[in-house]
Protein backbone atom coordinates (compact mmCIF):
# COMPACT_ATOMS: atom_id res chain seq x y z
CA UNK A 1 0.00 0.00 0.00
CA UNK A 2 1.59 3.21 -1.15
CA UNK A 3 1.81 6.22 1.09
CA UNK A 4 0.21 9.22 -0.56
CA UNK A 5 2.15 12.33 0.22
CA UNK A 6 1.12 15.93 0.35
CA UNK A 7 3.30 18.75 -0.89
CA UNK A 8 6.09 19.43 1.58
CA UNK A 9 6.00 16.03 3.25
CA UNK A 10 9.11 13.94 3.67
CA UNK A 11 9.26 10.23 4.18
CA UNK A 12 11.94 7.70 4.94
CA UNK A 13 12.42 5.15 2.17
CA UNK A 14 15.09 2.88 3.59
CA UNK A 15 14.44 3.09 7.33
CA UNK A 16 12.57 -0.07 8.28
CA UNK A 17 13.33 -1.47 4.83
CA UNK A 18 16.95 -2.40 5.24
CA UNK A 19 17.10 -4.41 2.02
CA UNK A 20 15.68 -1.71 -0.21
CA UNK A 21 18.13 -0.87 -2.94
CA UNK A 22 16.65 -1.19 -6.40
CA UNK A 23 13.81 1.26 -6.97
CA UNK A 24 12.02 2.77 -9.91
CA UNK A 25 10.91 6.37 -9.84
CA UNK A 26 7.93 6.74 -12.15
CA UNK A 27 6.85 10.12 -13.48
CA UNK A 28 3.55 10.68 -15.22
CA UNK A 29 1.49 13.48 -16.74
CA UNK A 30 -1.35 13.98 -19.18
CA UNK A 31 -2.02 16.72 -21.70
CA UNK A 32 -5.10 18.76 -20.80
CA UNK A 33 -7.89 17.62 -23.09
CA UNK A 34 -9.14 20.54 -25.12
CA UNK A 35 -12.80 20.42 -25.97
CA UNK A 36 -12.93 19.99 -29.74
CA UNK A 37 -12.44 23.11 -31.79
CA UNK A 38 -9.51 24.12 -33.91
CA UNK A 39 -6.95 24.17 -31.15
CA UNK A 40 -7.39 20.66 -29.77
CA UNK A 41 -4.36 18.46 -29.50
CA UNK A 42 -3.73 16.62 -32.73
CA UNK A 43 -5.66 19.36 -34.44
CA UNK A 44 -2.60 21.25 -35.61
CA UNK A 45 -0.87 22.47 -32.44
CA UNK A 46 2.24 20.61 -31.30
CA UNK A 47 2.13 17.94 -28.67
CA UNK A 48 3.41 18.99 -25.29
CA UNK A 49 6.60 16.96 -24.90
CA UNK A 50 7.57 16.67 -21.24
CA UNK A 51 11.00 15.37 -20.34
CA UNK A 52 12.01 13.88 -17.00
CA UNK A 53 15.54 14.39 -15.75
CA UNK A 54 17.53 13.75 -12.60
CA UNK A 55 20.20 16.00 -11.16
CA UNK A 56 22.67 14.16 -8.96
CA UNK A 57 23.90 16.73 -6.45
CA UNK A 58 26.75 16.61 -4.00
CA UNK A 59 26.71 17.46 -0.30
CA UNK A 60 26.67 21.17 -1.07
CA UNK A 61 23.71 20.79 -3.40
CA UNK A 62 25.90 21.31 -6.46
CA UNK A 63 26.01 19.54 -9.78
CA UNK A 64 29.73 18.80 -9.74
CA UNK A 65 29.97 17.25 -13.21
CA UNK A 66 27.66 17.69 -16.18
CA UNK A 67 27.60 13.89 -16.42
CA UNK A 68 25.59 13.98 -13.17
CA UNK A 69 22.62 15.29 -15.12
CA UNK A 70 20.67 12.27 -16.31
CA UNK A 71 18.22 12.97 -19.14
CA UNK A 72 17.21 11.60 -22.52
CA UNK A 73 20.61 12.60 -23.93
CA UNK A 74 22.61 10.99 -21.09
CA UNK A 75 20.56 8.09 -19.88
CA UNK A 76 22.99 6.34 -17.56
CA UNK A 77 25.06 7.88 -14.79
CA UNK A 78 28.80 7.22 -14.86
CA UNK A 79 28.37 4.98 -11.79
CA UNK A 80 25.44 3.28 -13.62
CA UNK A 81 23.32 3.48 -10.47
CA UNK A 82 20.81 5.76 -12.22
CA UNK A 83 19.23 4.70 -15.50
CA UNK A 84 16.70 6.71 -17.45
CA UNK A 85 14.32 4.51 -19.42
CA UNK A 86 14.08 6.92 -22.30
CA UNK A 87 12.06 9.67 -23.84
CA UNK A 88 8.29 9.68 -24.20
CA UNK A 89 7.11 12.32 -26.61
CA UNK A 90 3.42 12.62 -25.80
CA UNK A 91 2.40 11.78 -22.22
CA UNK A 92 -0.63 9.95 -23.58
CA UNK A 93 -1.98 6.90 -21.82
CA UNK A 94 -2.12 5.62 -18.28
CA UNK A 95 0.69 5.05 -15.81
CA UNK A 96 4.27 6.24 -15.84
CA UNK A 97 5.30 8.23 -18.86
CA UNK A 98 8.98 8.07 -18.05
CA UNK A 99 10.86 6.00 -15.50
CA UNK A 100 14.19 6.21 -13.76
CA UNK A 101 15.68 3.07 -12.28
CA UNK A 102 17.95 3.63 -9.30
CA UNK A 103 20.22 1.33 -7.35
CA UNK A 104 20.53 3.20 -4.06
CA UNK A 105 23.37 1.01 -2.77
CA UNK A 106 25.54 1.90 -5.75
CA UNK A 107 25.13 5.66 -5.63
CA UNK A 108 28.59 7.10 -4.98
CA UNK A 109 29.05 8.47 -1.47
CA UNK A 110 29.65 12.02 -2.72
CA UNK A 111 26.15 12.16 -4.22
CA UNK A 112 23.66 13.28 -1.56
CA UNK A 113 20.58 14.30 -3.45
CA UNK A 114 18.71 13.25 -6.56
CA UNK A 115 16.44 16.03 -7.77
CA UNK A 116 13.78 14.99 -10.25
CA UNK A 117 12.71 17.53 -12.82
CA UNK A 118 10.02 17.47 -15.49
CA UNK A 119 10.27 20.22 -18.05
CA UNK A 120 8.55 21.01 -21.32
CA UNK A 121 10.74 20.46 -24.35
CA UNK A 122 11.02 23.68 -26.41
CA UNK A 123 8.48 25.38 -24.15
CA UNK A 124 9.32 28.88 -25.39
CA UNK A 125 9.40 28.05 -29.11
CA UNK A 126 6.15 26.13 -28.87
CA UNK A 127 4.54 28.64 -26.46
CA UNK A 128 3.66 25.92 -23.98
CA UNK A 129 3.51 25.79 -20.19
CA UNK A 130 2.36 23.47 -17.43
CA UNK A 131 -1.13 24.94 -17.58
CA UNK A 132 -1.48 22.55 -20.54
CA UNK A 133 -0.55 19.52 -18.41
CA UNK A 134 -2.61 17.78 -15.76
CA UNK A 135 -2.44 14.73 -13.49
CA UNK A 136 1.29 15.01 -12.91
CA UNK A 137 2.67 12.60 -10.34
CA UNK A 138 5.84 11.02 -9.06
CA UNK A 139 5.96 7.62 -7.41
CA UNK A 140 8.59 5.27 -6.04
CA UNK A 141 8.37 1.53 -6.60
CA UNK A 142 10.39 -1.22 -4.91
CA UNK A 143 11.69 -3.31 -7.80
CA UNK A 144 12.03 -6.48 -5.75
CA UNK A 145 8.31 -6.64 -4.94
CA UNK A 146 6.84 -4.14 -7.42
CA UNK A 147 5.20 -2.51 -4.41
CA UNK A 148 4.55 1.21 -4.73
CA UNK A 149 6.21 2.81 -1.71
CA UNK A 150 5.32 6.44 -2.23
CA UNK A 151 2.89 8.29 -4.47
CA UNK A 152 2.63 12.05 -4.80
CA UNK A 153 0.08 13.77 -7.05
CA UNK A 154 0.91 17.36 -7.94
CA UNK A 155 -2.24 19.39 -7.48
CA UNK A 156 -1.17 23.03 -7.74
CA UNK A 157 -1.90 25.19 -10.74
CA UNK A 158 1.36 25.40 -12.66
CA UNK A 159 0.14 27.77 -15.38
CA UNK A 160 2.95 29.92 -16.68
CA UNK A 161 5.66 27.57 -15.41
CA UNK A 162 7.84 25.53 -17.73
CA UNK A 163 9.52 23.15 -15.31
CA UNK A 164 8.36 21.16 -12.30
CA UNK A 165 10.34 19.64 -9.48
CA UNK A 166 8.02 16.84 -8.34
CA UNK A 167 10.32 15.42 -5.71
CA UNK A 168 13.76 14.64 -4.37
CA UNK A 169 15.48 11.59 -2.96
CA UNK A 170 18.18 12.52 -0.47
CA UNK A 171 20.46 11.12 2.21
CA UNK A 172 19.57 11.87 5.81
CA UNK A 173 21.38 10.31 8.77
CA UNK A 174 22.52 7.30 6.79
CA UNK A 175 19.11 6.61 5.24
CA UNK A 176 17.45 7.68 2.01
CA UNK A 177 14.40 9.88 2.23
CA UNK A 178 11.89 11.17 -0.30
CA UNK A 179 10.64 14.73 -0.26
CA UNK A 180 7.42 15.73 -2.02
CA UNK A 181 8.55 19.06 -3.46
CA UNK A 182 5.82 19.75 -6.01
CA UNK A 183 7.05 23.14 -7.12
CA UNK A 184 7.38 24.81 -10.46
CA UNK A 185 9.97 27.11 -11.93
CA UNK A 186 10.14 29.42 -14.91
CA UNK A 187 13.27 27.73 -16.26
CA UNK A 188 12.80 27.21 -19.97
CA UNK A 189 15.14 24.26 -20.46
CA UNK A 190 16.86 21.53 -18.50
CA UNK A 191 20.23 23.22 -19.05
CA UNK A 192 18.85 26.42 -17.51
CA UNK A 193 17.78 24.49 -14.40
CA UNK A 194 21.07 22.63 -14.25
CA UNK A 195 23.05 25.87 -14.49
CA UNK A 196 21.53 27.00 -11.21
CA UNK A 197 23.32 24.14 -9.47
CA UNK A 198 26.76 24.62 -11.00
CA UNK B 1 30.52 28.28 23.05
CA UNK B 2 26.79 27.93 22.46
CA UNK B 3 24.75 25.11 23.92
CA UNK B 4 23.01 23.18 21.15
CA UNK B 5 19.59 21.94 22.15
CA UNK B 6 17.48 19.09 20.88
CA UNK B 7 13.70 19.24 20.69
CA UNK B 8 12.17 19.19 24.18
CA UNK B 9 15.33 20.19 25.99
CA UNK B 10 15.35 22.96 28.52
CA UNK B 11 18.35 24.96 29.55
CA UNK B 12 19.04 27.62 32.07
CA UNK B 13 19.79 31.04 30.66
CA UNK B 14 20.39 33.54 33.46
CA UNK B 15 21.69 31.13 36.09
CA UNK B 16 24.64 30.03 33.98
CA UNK B 17 25.17 33.56 32.66
CA UNK B 18 25.03 35.82 35.73
CA UNK B 19 24.51 39.46 34.92
CA UNK B 20 22.77 38.68 31.64
CA UNK B 21 19.99 41.18 31.04
CA UNK B 22 19.82 42.09 27.38
CA UNK B 23 19.52 39.31 24.87
CA UNK B 24 18.79 39.00 21.16
CA UNK B 25 16.71 36.10 19.98
CA UNK B 26 17.68 35.41 16.37
CA UNK B 27 15.52 33.36 14.06
CA UNK B 28 16.74 32.08 10.73
CA UNK B 29 15.55 29.93 7.86
CA UNK B 30 16.14 29.17 4.21
CA UNK B 31 13.19 28.88 1.89
CA UNK B 32 12.51 26.82 -1.14
CA UNK B 33 15.19 26.58 -3.81
CA UNK B 34 12.49 26.49 -6.47
CA UNK B 35 10.57 29.69 -7.06
CA UNK B 36 7.19 27.97 -7.33
CA UNK B 37 5.91 31.08 -9.04
CA UNK B 38 5.24 32.74 -5.66
CA UNK B 39 7.20 34.78 -3.16
CA UNK B 40 7.94 33.13 0.13
CA UNK B 41 7.60 35.32 3.22
CA UNK B 42 8.16 33.95 6.71
CA UNK B 43 7.30 35.99 9.77
CA UNK B 44 8.44 35.64 13.32
CA UNK B 45 6.03 36.62 16.07
CA UNK B 46 6.31 36.73 19.84
CA UNK B 47 3.56 35.96 22.32
CA UNK B 48 3.89 37.38 25.82
CA UNK B 49 2.03 34.96 28.06
CA UNK B 50 0.62 35.17 31.55
CA UNK B 51 0.60 32.39 34.14
CA UNK B 52 -2.27 30.72 32.26
CA UNK B 53 -0.26 30.59 29.07
CA UNK B 54 -2.41 33.24 27.39
CA UNK B 55 -1.92 36.74 26.07
CA UNK B 56 -3.76 39.13 28.41
CA UNK B 57 -4.35 41.62 25.60
CA UNK B 58 -3.49 42.30 21.99
CA UNK B 59 -0.55 44.39 23.17
CA UNK B 60 1.09 41.09 24.22
CA UNK B 61 1.24 39.91 20.62
CA UNK B 62 4.46 41.32 19.18
CA UNK B 63 4.91 41.01 15.44
CA UNK B 64 5.69 43.05 12.33
CA UNK B 65 2.68 45.31 12.91
CA UNK B 66 3.22 45.75 16.65
CA UNK B 67 6.94 45.64 17.14
CA UNK B 68 7.11 46.54 20.83
CA UNK B 69 5.64 44.80 23.87
CA UNK B 70 6.08 44.40 27.61
CA UNK B 71 6.47 48.18 28.02
CA UNK B 72 9.31 48.14 25.53
CA UNK B 73 11.20 45.22 27.11
CA UNK B 74 10.53 43.10 24.02
CA UNK B 75 11.25 44.56 20.61
CA UNK B 76 10.83 42.94 17.20
CA UNK B 77 13.38 44.50 14.85
CA UNK B 78 11.23 44.16 11.77
CA UNK B 79 10.06 42.09 8.87
CA UNK B 80 12.33 40.30 6.44
CA UNK B 81 10.50 39.37 3.30
CA UNK B 82 12.80 36.83 1.68
CA UNK B 83 14.86 34.74 4.13
CA UNK B 84 17.84 35.08 1.83
CA UNK B 85 21.42 35.15 2.96
CA UNK B 86 23.29 33.81 5.96
CA UNK B 87 22.57 34.51 9.56
CA UNK B 88 19.45 35.64 11.37
CA UNK B 89 16.52 36.59 9.19
CA UNK B 90 14.61 38.30 11.99
CA UNK B 91 15.58 39.29 15.50
CA UNK B 92 13.82 40.08 18.74
CA UNK B 93 15.50 42.04 21.52
CA UNK B 94 14.54 41.24 25.08
CA UNK B 95 15.50 43.08 28.24
CA UNK B 96 14.90 40.31 30.75
CA UNK B 97 15.00 42.50 33.85
CA UNK B 98 12.30 44.88 32.66
CA UNK B 99 9.78 42.25 31.54
CA UNK B 100 6.72 42.85 33.81
CA UNK B 101 6.15 40.20 36.45
CA UNK B 102 2.75 39.38 34.91
CA UNK B 103 4.51 37.92 31.89
CA UNK B 104 5.68 34.42 32.79
CA UNK B 105 6.55 33.07 29.39
CA UNK B 106 7.62 34.43 26.01
CA UNK B 107 6.88 32.20 23.04
CA UNK B 108 8.74 32.59 19.74
CA UNK B 109 6.99 31.46 16.59
CA UNK B 110 7.54 31.42 12.84
CA UNK B 111 4.66 31.41 10.39
CA UNK B 112 4.36 31.49 6.62
CA UNK B 113 2.62 34.61 5.36
CA UNK B 114 -0.36 33.80 3.13
CA UNK B 115 0.62 30.12 3.14
CA UNK B 116 -2.73 28.79 2.08
CA UNK B 117 -3.25 30.89 -1.03
CA UNK B 118 0.37 30.46 -2.03
CA UNK B 119 0.24 26.73 -1.31
CA UNK B 120 3.33 26.82 0.88
CA UNK B 121 4.32 24.94 4.03
CA UNK B 122 7.27 24.22 6.31
CA UNK B 123 8.27 21.23 4.20
CA UNK B 124 9.71 23.85 1.86
CA UNK B 125 11.67 25.56 4.61
CA UNK B 126 15.07 24.26 5.61
CA UNK B 127 17.79 25.12 8.11
CA UNK B 128 15.43 26.78 10.58
CA UNK B 129 16.91 27.69 13.90
CA UNK B 130 16.53 29.88 16.91
CA UNK B 131 19.47 31.19 18.88
CA UNK B 132 19.99 33.45 21.84
CA UNK B 133 22.77 35.98 21.91
CA UNK B 134 24.03 38.25 24.61
CA UNK B 135 23.37 41.75 23.29
CA UNK B 136 26.35 43.17 25.16
CA UNK B 137 29.07 41.03 23.58
CA UNK B 138 27.30 39.21 20.75
CA UNK B 139 28.15 35.82 22.23
CA UNK B 140 25.85 32.98 21.15
CA UNK B 141 24.56 31.32 24.31
CA UNK B 142 21.97 28.85 23.05
CA UNK B 143 21.17 27.41 19.68
CA UNK B 144 18.38 25.11 18.56
CA UNK B 145 18.31 23.77 15.00
CA UNK B 146 14.83 22.62 14.11
CA UNK B 147 15.86 19.93 11.65
CA UNK B 148 13.45 17.93 9.52
CA UNK B 149 10.43 17.77 11.78
CA UNK B 150 7.98 19.78 9.72
CA UNK B 151 6.09 19.27 6.50
CA UNK B 152 2.56 20.49 5.85
CA UNK B 153 2.50 22.76 8.88
CA UNK B 154 2.27 26.50 8.32
CA UNK B 155 3.18 27.64 11.84
CA UNK B 156 5.93 26.56 14.22
CA UNK B 157 6.46 27.41 17.88
CA UNK B 158 10.23 27.25 17.95
CA UNK B 159 10.95 27.92 21.60
CA UNK B 160 9.97 29.62 24.82
CA UNK B 161 11.71 31.77 27.37
CA UNK B 162 10.11 31.23 30.76
CA UNK B 163 10.53 32.21 34.34
CA UNK B 164 11.70 29.52 36.73
CA UNK B 165 11.92 30.92 40.21
CA UNK B 166 13.97 34.06 39.88
CA UNK B 167 15.72 32.88 36.73
CA UNK B 168 14.88 32.71 33.02
CA UNK B 169 15.13 29.40 31.20
CA UNK B 170 14.78 28.46 27.55
CA UNK B 171 12.80 25.52 26.24
CA UNK B 172 13.29 24.10 22.72
CA UNK B 173 9.69 23.45 21.67
CA UNK B 174 9.74 22.76 17.92
CA UNK B 175 6.01 22.11 17.58
CA UNK B 176 4.31 22.57 14.23
CA UNK B 177 0.71 23.61 13.63
CA UNK B 178 -1.54 23.83 10.66
CA UNK B 179 -3.67 26.93 10.27
CA UNK B 180 -0.90 29.52 10.23
CA UNK B 181 -0.61 32.56 12.44
CA UNK B 182 -4.39 32.67 12.91
CA UNK B 183 -4.45 29.37 14.78
CA UNK B 184 -1.58 30.45 17.05
CA UNK B 185 -3.24 33.76 17.84
CA UNK B 186 -6.45 32.05 18.94
CA UNK B 187 -4.57 29.30 20.82
CA UNK B 188 -2.90 32.03 22.82
CA UNK B 189 -6.26 33.49 23.77
CA UNK B 190 -6.66 36.36 21.32
CA UNK B 191 -9.46 36.99 18.86
CA UNK B 192 -8.38 36.83 15.25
Amino acid sequence: MAISLQKGQKIDLTKGRAGLSSITVGLGWDPVKKSGGFFGFGGGSSNVDCDASVMMLNENGKLADKKDLIYFGNKTSSCSSVQHSGDNLTGDGEGDDEQVKIDLSRIPSHIHRLVFVVNIYQAVQRKQDFGMIQNAFIRVVDNSSNAELVHFNLTDDFSGLMALVPGEIYRHNGEWKFSAVGDGTKDTSISEIANRYV
Amino acid sequence: MAISLAKGQKVDLTKSNPGLTNIIVGLGWDTNKYDGGQDFDLDSSVFLLNADGKCSSEADFVFYNNTKGANGAVEHTGDNRTGEGDGDDEQVKVNLTSVPESIQKIAFTITIHDAETRSQNFGQVSNSYVRILSETNGEELIRYDLGEDFSIETAVVVGELYRHGAEWKFSAIGSGYQGGLGSLVSDYGLNV
